[in-house]
């Protein structure tokens, strides 16, 4: 029996900070599930929350191109460049399970995105809409920054259409976001995905699984300490 | 833990730990392993 099985009463908590446009936040996503399925059965309990970080926020809801034309050519990045970084990352992701898809990425404002999966943390559905989210926005090409397409993303994940609508229509999350926008520059956090385990150790990027699995192993020994 | 460094964030109250240098972080529009050349 694994020493940390029935010591540890209290789930260890890991607070994300990312955004949905983040390449590199979903392969984080997928090292940190890795990292803890690699625990097993002496996988301790964990909760898992996820805060806003908008990378870009002067981007336009509608960006007509595609992510090679928003960085070669309304950010000013050598095009070859940029293709070689686009290649790179999804590479990176496919050995991740990941199948990103470039050409069809809708470039866009991940404000209302952020809003939604504050809404959705409300309705104890934030874990399932952020994956839908980053799936929606790097395998299927659709457009995450507009009302109509995030209900229907959020109605697929089983929140309540109307509901989803009003909240973004009003605003609601709004400040909600901006929170944790404020609580990341408060914690320094300049760059995602960003990881906090437990707030005892932060762990930037998107780190390989094994880091994942020795920091919640480790905390788990703390707690059980 | 081993690999847990002393640089944290400001007024962080966490540290952090180092894990493997190349992971890769966005900032902006670009990411990048920091300290070498932005992607």
């Amino acid at each position: 029996m694994h020493p940390f099985a029935y010591t540890v009463s209290e789930p260890i908590k890991i607070d994300i900070w990312s955004d949905i446009a983040c390449p590199w936040c979903y392969i984080g996503k997928r090292h940190l599930e890795s990292g803890l399925a690699s625990l097993g059965e002496q996988a301790p309990e964990v909760e898992i929350t996820y805060h806003s970080f908008e990378l870009a926020p002067d981007t336009p809801v509608d960006f007509e191109g595609s992510e090679v034309d928003f960085l070669a050519r309304h950010k000013g990045l050598p095009e070859e460049r940029v293709r070689q970084m686009l290649d790179h990352v999804t590479g990176v992701a496919a050995t991740a399970g990941l199948d990103y898809d470039f050409d069809a990425l809708q470039h866009t404002k991940t404000l209302k995105a952020h809003e939604l999966l504050h809404f959705a943390k409300e309705q104890g559905l934030q874990l399932e809409l952020t994956e839908r989210l980053l799936r929606a926005y790097f395998t299927e090409g659709r457009h995450v920054g507009r009302v109509d397409e995030l209900v229907e993303l959020g109605a697929e994940v089983g929140l309540d259409a109307q509901a989803a609508r009003e909240a973004l229509d009003s605003g609601r999350f709004a400040a909600a976001v901006q929170a944790d926008i404020a609580q990341a520059q408060a914690y320094g956090i300049n760059g995602v995905p960003f990881f906090v385990i437990d707030g005892k150790y932060g762990i930037s990027g998107a780190q390989p699984a094994e880091v994942f699995a020795q920091a919640i192993t480790q905390v788990a020994g703390e707690n059980a300490a | 833990m081993s690999d847990t460094v002393e640089r944290e964030p400001d007024a962080a109250p966490f540290a952090m730990i180092a894990g493997d240098p190349q992971a890769m972080v966005c900032e902006g529009d670009v990411c990048f392993v920091p300290g070498a050349i932005a992607e």
